[in-house]
């Protein structure tokens, strides 16, 4: 009796207090300016029920800050890591497998992760100001060729997911030689950022020729700026991507909420307002399509993305390859 | 000998609870990470060669750093002391003091527009001479020059005090002897600088160690590292919590040789500044004129870089910036917890510094074995803090929030309050201790004889020579508690937000217009805290010297 009495109230107690959803993630997919408040919006209508962002300075941040709170943590959701870090994650443990159709993606690979599920995606790529440059890179080798007093900025791949992007992306085009490549363009590395932040903003102060970001970058002073004169340089022989992830805490108390969160993440209301928020391409094809100002930007002919389990193997030695080749 | 202790119990029991309390606090914190780390952790395994690297080059740049920064710093506050007509002087000294406590972002962002390779001085040689001078403020070069703004313009505003508390008469005796302005300086000037010289030299040192942002913006190479960096990297990258703890260790050991360096200077001339007045020596034209261009350059070097934020920011839309939730909230966050954390640091200075001299003096306690210890342990737990990483107390706080269950915001508020004082501690000592010593010094005699303690003492032999310290104190510790972002990193949320994250934020999401507006808020709020708060404390209070 008691314990019919117990379910009923807690049946009841449900149905007065909304289920709450948390998700840790980073600052700028949290801002008010992010596609965080539009996303709570629409699902907390969908679903009748509350949807928490946590914001944290990065995602492994956010990664961590689970780690540490252990098994009293709050977040049901970790969002924002990518392929290159997922392996890092997921050696934890504390992941659990995603109950998500993935075959409705459309990602330039296909996609067979059954802990992870994918939100948005963009290529890494350097930006450059065409009113200023004319002829810009069209591979590393010629960004290496360039003149003397032809500058970049690039961030740290310690505390940087674009700078450990292109990390693995020289590595993956120069394999052993990539050590020596990053002694060949040193000279034209003007600073080395902690984040993308400082490194973006150094650019548009116009103290470099080129920065390292997204081939989605432009989109945003077109639409926000109505500039056009920020492109990017097209390499030839691909470029990296950056495949955004979320996953679902073992841990969590609202799987079922968590799950239909994930799957969410591949509806059309999320794809919509991924482009202009997050300045990234959605996962899955919308009816809407993609703002008129993505058109504007290149799409890489070929994709470069190196094994998750590969990358979390040998990403130490990469970077001390790195630092070494950089050393003075 | 502890009857002498016992006599002035008032003075030493305050001071001795807070530094105590502090070093609970930091004890607290690391065993909260030993706890977290797989105990096996030896404090000289970290030495690897990348780190002996590391350190070597941070201890060949923080000294370089800490030199050129004492050097202008000297150089400056002597011009000012022997040019007190100069051109809107105060406002000068105002604003001297408020590049240290801004967040660095902005400074270096300011820095840049007029040093950078597109900046208003590449700009401007290029126009003139078609020369440029390239990025010459990347690499080792930029990194001294962004240290030495920061710094020397803090150093200069501690020691123009301390020339001007130079009795006069010590200058009519020199000036009769027919001192040159050299053997001025040697003879009169340096021995009264010397030991704030030093202190703030070795805060200066300490913050040079362990600059973060500075050293990875603009040194532009991995070698040019701090171990800051390498802390973050094994925090966040690779989750090896002991490995963190180990380069803390390497960190705070270097801090502690440091202290024990500083408070094994021996402080001599007492000398308290008693009233605005001028220096009754007027020197030689040549030497007139070095003093006028050195006030002039520097005035130059330290100004336009905060010219340029207002210029980058001037043009934001700040109708739209104030009418933004999150911005109001993180104003009032940030304001809320400085005015709380400042008036808990200039306490806690007062104490500190008030328990410390006693065994400075000793006609009050005898020089002893235990009087020295104790000594080191209040300078050691008021620096203590400079030299641990943000990052490693953050994650020290927030180990320690989930051990102790307390409401949501609760722990997130005393981890940035603790932290913004345990950070202004290490400035505001050195400022407000030598002048301490020198009240005392000056009026213990006369306070004994008379019998004279407690409040009355405190309100006729402290106060008045205090005061002007106290409200500068109280403005830099306002400011420098402003915002950290080291610590909030792990609690932010929604609900608690300080301006400067709200500004990385900002700058964080292609929002550079916004955040350049809202670095001249910044700007703004603390230059008026730097020119309001020290004149309500210069009026003639209790009582006229």
């Amino acid at each position: 009796m008691l314990k019919i009495l117990l379910s009923l109230g807690l049946l009841m107690g449900s149905l007065f207090a909304k289920e709450t959803l948390t998700i840790y993630t980073y600052d700028s997919f949290a801002a008010s300016w992010g596609p965080a408040p539009l996303i709570k919006k629409a699902f907390e209508k969908k679903y009748d029920c509350k949807l928490k962002f946590v914001a944290t300075d990065s995602a492994i941040g956010a990664f961590r800050k689970v780690q540490l709170e252990g098994k009293n943590t709050k977040a049901d959701i970790v969002l924002g890591l990518d392929t290159n870090t997922a392996e890092l994650a997921r050696k934890s443990g504390l992941f659990a497998k995603h109950h998500t159709d993935t075959s409705k993606l459309s990602l330039p690979i296909k996609w067979n992760d059954d802990t992870f599920v994918p939100f948005d995606y963009s290529y890494f790529a350097f930006v450059y100001d065409s009113n200023k440059l004319k002829n810009a890179p069209t591979s590393f080798d010629e960004l290496a060729n360039m003149p003397k007093n032809f500058k970049i900025i690039i961030e740290d791949p310690r505390s940087s997911t674009p700078g450990l992007g292109l990390l693995l992306w020289v590595k993956a085009t120069y394999g052993n030689k990539a050590g020596a490549y990053w002694k060949k363009l040193a000279p034209h590395i003007l600073t080395i950022t902690k984040g993308w932040s400082e490194a973006y903003n150094l650019f548009l102060k116009g103290e470099a020729d080129m920065v390292l970001s997204y081939t989605t970058s432009p989109a945003y002073h077109i639409i926000e700026e109505k500039k056009y004169n920020y492109k990017t340089a097209n390499f030839k022989a691909g470029h990296y991507a950056q495949i955004e992830i979320a996953g679902m805490l073992k841990s969590s108390k609202h799987k079922d909420l968590a799950n239909k969160f994930l799957n969410f993440m591949l509806s059309d209301e999320f794809a919509n307002i991924i482009p202009t928020t997050n300045w990234s391409y959605p996962v899955v094809k919308t009816k809407k399509g993609l703002p008129k100002a993505f058109s504007l930007l290149y799409v890489p002919s070929k994709m470069i993305l190196m094994n998750g389990k590969t990358v979390e193997k040998n990403r130490k030695a990469y970077i001390n390859e790195w630092l070494k080749a950089l050393a003075r | 000998m502890l009857k002498e202790y016992w006599r002035f119990k008032g003075s030493l029991i305050p001071g001795l609870f807070v530094s105590f309390a502090l070093l609970t606090l930091a004890v607290l914190l690391f065993l909260t990470l030993f706890g977290a780390t797989d105990a096996n952790t030896t404090i000289f395994g970290a030495l690897n060669q990348r780190v002996i690297g590391l350190l070597k080059f941070t201890l060949f740049q923080a000294t370089l750093s800490t030199l050129f920064s004492a050097l202008l710093g000297t150089l400056l506050a002597w011009s000012l002391a022997h040019q007190p007509r100069f051109f809107s002087r105060s406002l000068l000294i105002a604003l001297f003091s408020s590049s240290l406590v801004l967040p660095t972002i902005i400074v270096v962002f300011g820095l840049i527009t007029i040093l950078g390779r597109n900046g208003w001085l590449n700009h401007l040689s290029n126009y003139l001479f078609h020369h440029s001078f390239e990025g010459f403020l990347y690499g080792l070069s930029g990194i001294l020059i962004a240290h030495t703004y920061l710094n020397a313009s803090f150093a200069a505003r501690g020691l123009l005090h301390s020339f001007e508390s130079i009795p006069k008469e010590r200058y009519k005796l020199a000036k009769s002897l027919g001192f040159s302005t050299f053997k001025r300086f040697v003879i009169i000037e340096f021995p009264a600088i010397k030991s704030t010289l030093f202190s703030i030299s070795s805060t200066i040192f300490l913050l040079c160690f362990t600059s973060f942002a500075i050293v990875l913006i603009l040194g532009g190479n991995p070698s040019y590292n701090t171990l800051e960096v390498a802390i973050y990297e094994a925090v966040k990258l690779d989750f090896n919590i002991s490995f963190a703890l180990e380069l803390a260790f390497v960190q705070l050991s270097i801090s502690v040789i440091l202290v024990i360096f500083s408070s094994s200077l021996k402080t001599s001339v007492s000398n308290i500044k008693m009233q605005e007045s001028v220096i009754p020596w007027r020197d030689a034209f040549g030497v007139r004129v070095l003093q006028k261009i050195t006030i002039f350059i520097s005035g130059l070097f330290f100004i336009l870089p905060l010219v340029a934020i207002f210029h980058d920011g001037i043009t934001a839309d700040f109708t739209h910036i104030i009418k933004s939730v999150v911005f109001i909230k993180s104003f009032s966050t940030s304001i809320i917890i400085a005015s709380i954390s400042s008036v808990i640091t200039v306490f806690f200075t007062l104490f500190l510094a008030n328990s410390k001299r006693n065994f400075a003096l000793y006609y009050r306690i005898p020089k002893s074995g235990i009087g020295k210890l104790l000594a080191f342990l209040i300078s050691f737990s008021g620096t203590l803090y400079l030299a641990i990483p943000s990052l490693v107390l953050g994650l020290g706080f927030f180990l320690l929030s989930q051990r102790f269950f307390a409401p949501a915001n609760f722990w997130a508020t005393f981890a940035l309050l603790s932290a913004n004082i345990l950070m202004s501690l290490p400035f505001s000592l050195s400022v407000l201790y030598p002048s301490m010593l020198k009240t005392a010094k000056r009026y213990d005699k006369l306070c004994f004889s008379l019998g004279i303690s407690g409040y009355e003492r405190w309100k006729y032999c402290e106060w008045p020579y205090l005061k002007e310290s106290i409200g500068y104190v109280l403005a830099l510790s306002f400011c420098l508690s402003l915002g950290d972002l080291g610590v909030i990193s792990l609690f932010g949320n929604q609900d608690f937000s300080t301006l400067p994250w709200y500004l990385y934020g900002l700058m964080g999401s292609y929002r550079n217009s916004d955040a350049s507006g809202v670095a001249l808020i910044l700007l703004v709020l603390v230059l008026s805290i730097f020119i309001f708060v020290p004149k309500l404390f210069k009026g003639d209070g209790f009582a006229k010297n």
